[in-house]
């Protein structure tokens, strides 16, 4: 493996201080250093605020970094970053669109031609189990429908790389199961570097090749796990040993961090 | 076993119709009963058999009239509608914009523009641009002031997709903004349709030789009240003419969503 797969993003001492509206100073990353490999499943999981979002937008170059830089293959990022897809907690789907619309509008942004990707697009639907679906406005869509629509329009036009910034976390416990299977399966077969926020611990390590535990606001990493797993893996996976010694070490962590108190 | 919920059907179309039917149909019925057996004259309150009669006997005449009305409801309209909607664009597009006509927009609300009649008829007779005029400046703010909420209701994850996908300013505007403002615009539209309407009448009362507004102060001061109910019949069904073609325009443009909350905010006016 070479220098660059080595580390496909490369998060390079990123901090972020905002201004508040009083004119203050309101740190939200401090120092964050993170290398993600190409093809690479990373969670970021943190407390509420503690500044995930904005991490996401830094890597997206839709936001800019107060100090340090992020390089996506070895390039400094300044501009955003268009070789991605994101999905972001609430669809943000356009209303006035139907479902296929909605996932073709990446083809009439990037001056793509629409008749060659109606097929992809359609098939991502149908692998979202949203066949005839089609023609649907997001109004006659319910939430886990239209977080589906979001995840193939954030893939139709096969990005190096998928950002999801808590796509499940208004969803119901079983739709958001069921959401997990698909976008493992999904990952599975198209292999995006792919970074998820979350707030669900089973979530995280369900998901990823590595999960990211990161302090209070400001952020930092506390903690870069690793997660060896065996894939596919199944929802049952989350009641053996291997699984909960994962999830209760990061709760410990919580814990320590000062996330849950009086436990 | 019964397992499946009935769905209540929906009321047929021709009992919807025949509801508000009635009751207008009940209101005219009592007028006239009032007017028959309180024997009020004429010239207080005609009975609306008879204006009814006048409305349609003296159709050439308001017809001529109705045109004129209908000239300066358009053009003071259109105009509100072509500069007001560029305008609210500016002034969200630029700050230096915004802060610069934001006062002078403030200005022209607050002034009752009525009292600018006497002006328009020194500046520019007793023609159709006084009406005009008249009929923008009183359409003009509810459309800028909607078209403005509409274009800030963007949301601005919308706008970071977009800017992933590479897209332009532009893009943004036409793929996102100006569709997510489309029924506050309409909402606007509406007020300003109803106002429009206002506006032509007022200034026709003032500063005309030609109009349904006119017909109504002549008719007025030589007590023909047939005539000045039978002009306003014509007007309430101009008004419902405009009206319905900005909704019906609204129905071709807002798609996929209800729009159950910009008829809300125009229906009441
Ligand atoms: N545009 C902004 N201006 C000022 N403060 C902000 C802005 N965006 C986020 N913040 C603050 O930065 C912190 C981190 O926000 P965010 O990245 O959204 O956290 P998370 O996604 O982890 O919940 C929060 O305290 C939030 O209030
Ligand atoms: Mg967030």
């Amino acid at each position: 493996m070479d220098q660059t797969s080595a580390s496909f993003i490369d998060i390079r001492s990123v901090a972020k201080v905002y201004q508040s509206d009083t004119g203050e100073d309101v740190p939200a990353l401090s120092s964050v250093s993170l290398k993600i490999k190409q093809g690479e499943f990373v969670s970021l999981l943190g407390p509420s605020g503690c500044g995930k979002t904005t991490l996401m937008m830094i890597v997206a170059g839709l936001s800019a970094a107060s100090k340090g830089e992020v390089q996506i293959e070895g390039k400094k990022i300044v501009d955003p970053y268009t070789d991605i897809g994101i999905v972001f907690q609430n669809a943000e789907l356009l209303e006035w669109r139907t479902a296929l619309q909605n996932i073709l509008l990446q083809m009439e942004i990037r001056k793509l031609d629409i008749n060659t990707y109606i097929p992809i697009a359609k098939q991502l639907l149908s692998q979202v189990g949203l066949s005839g679906f089609e023609d649907r406005y997001p109004d006659e869509l319910s939430g886990g429908m239209k977080q589906r629509v979001a995840l193939c329009r954030a893939l139709v036009h096969d990005p190096d790389i998928l950002l999801m910034d808590e796509p499940f976390g208004a969803l119901d416990a079983m739709t958001r199961d069921q959401m997990n299977i698909d976008l493992q399966r999904i990952w599975l077969e198209k292999r995006k570097t792919a970074i998820l926020v979350t707030h669900s611990i089973d979530e995280a390590v369900f998901l990823s090749d590595r999960v990211v535990v990161m302090t209070g606001r400001p952020a930092s990493v506390a903690e870069d796990i690793k997660i060896d797993l065996p894939r596919p893996r199944k929802l049952g996976i989350r009641d053996s040993s291997e699984f909960n010694a994962y999830t209760g070490h990061i709760r410990e962590m919580f814990k320590d961090l000062g996330v849950f108190t009086n436990d | 076993m019964q397992t499946e919920v009935k769905k209540k059907p929906p009321a047929k179309s021709s009992v919807r119709w025949l509801v508000p039917v009635l009751s207008i149909l009940a209101l005219l019925l009592l007028w006239e009963g009032v007017v028959r057996l309180l024997n009020i004259p004429i010239y207080m309150l005609p009975p609306p058999s008879k204006v009814a009669h006048v409305a349609v006997a003296e159709s050439p005449l308001l017809f001529r009239h109705a045109l004129s009305t209908i000239w300066a409801i358009l053009l003071g309209f259109g105009l509100a509608v072509v500069i007001g909607i560029p305008i609210a664009t500016l002034m969200i597009y630029s700050d230096a914009f915004n802060r610069a006509i934001y006062p002078i927009l403030i200005t022209a609300q607050v002034l009752p523009k009525v009292a600018l009649a006497p002006l328009f008829i020194v500046w520019f007779g007793f023609g159709l641009i006084p009406k005009v005029l008249m009929t923008f400046l009183i359409a003009f703010f509810p459309i800028v002031v909607d078209t403005l909420a509409g274009l800030s209701a963007v949301r601005p994850e919308s706008l970071m997709l977009l800017r992933s996908m590479g897209g332009s300013r532009w893009q943004s505007f036409w793929k996102v903004r100006l569709p997510t403002a489309l029924p506050h615009i309409f909402s606007g539209l509406k007020i300003g349709m109803t106002f429009a309407v206002v506006g032509a009448i007022v200034a026709e009362f003032v500063a005309s030789e030609a109009g349904l507004g006119y017909v109504l102060v002549e008719a007025r001061a030589s007590l023909n009240m047939v005539l000045v109910f039978a002009a306003i019949i014509w007007l309430i069904a101009i008004g419902f003419i405009f009206y319905f073609a900005v909704e019906y325009a609204e129905r071709i443009f807002v798609k996929g969503r209800s729009t159950k909350r910009s008829q809300e905010l125009g229906a009441g006016l």
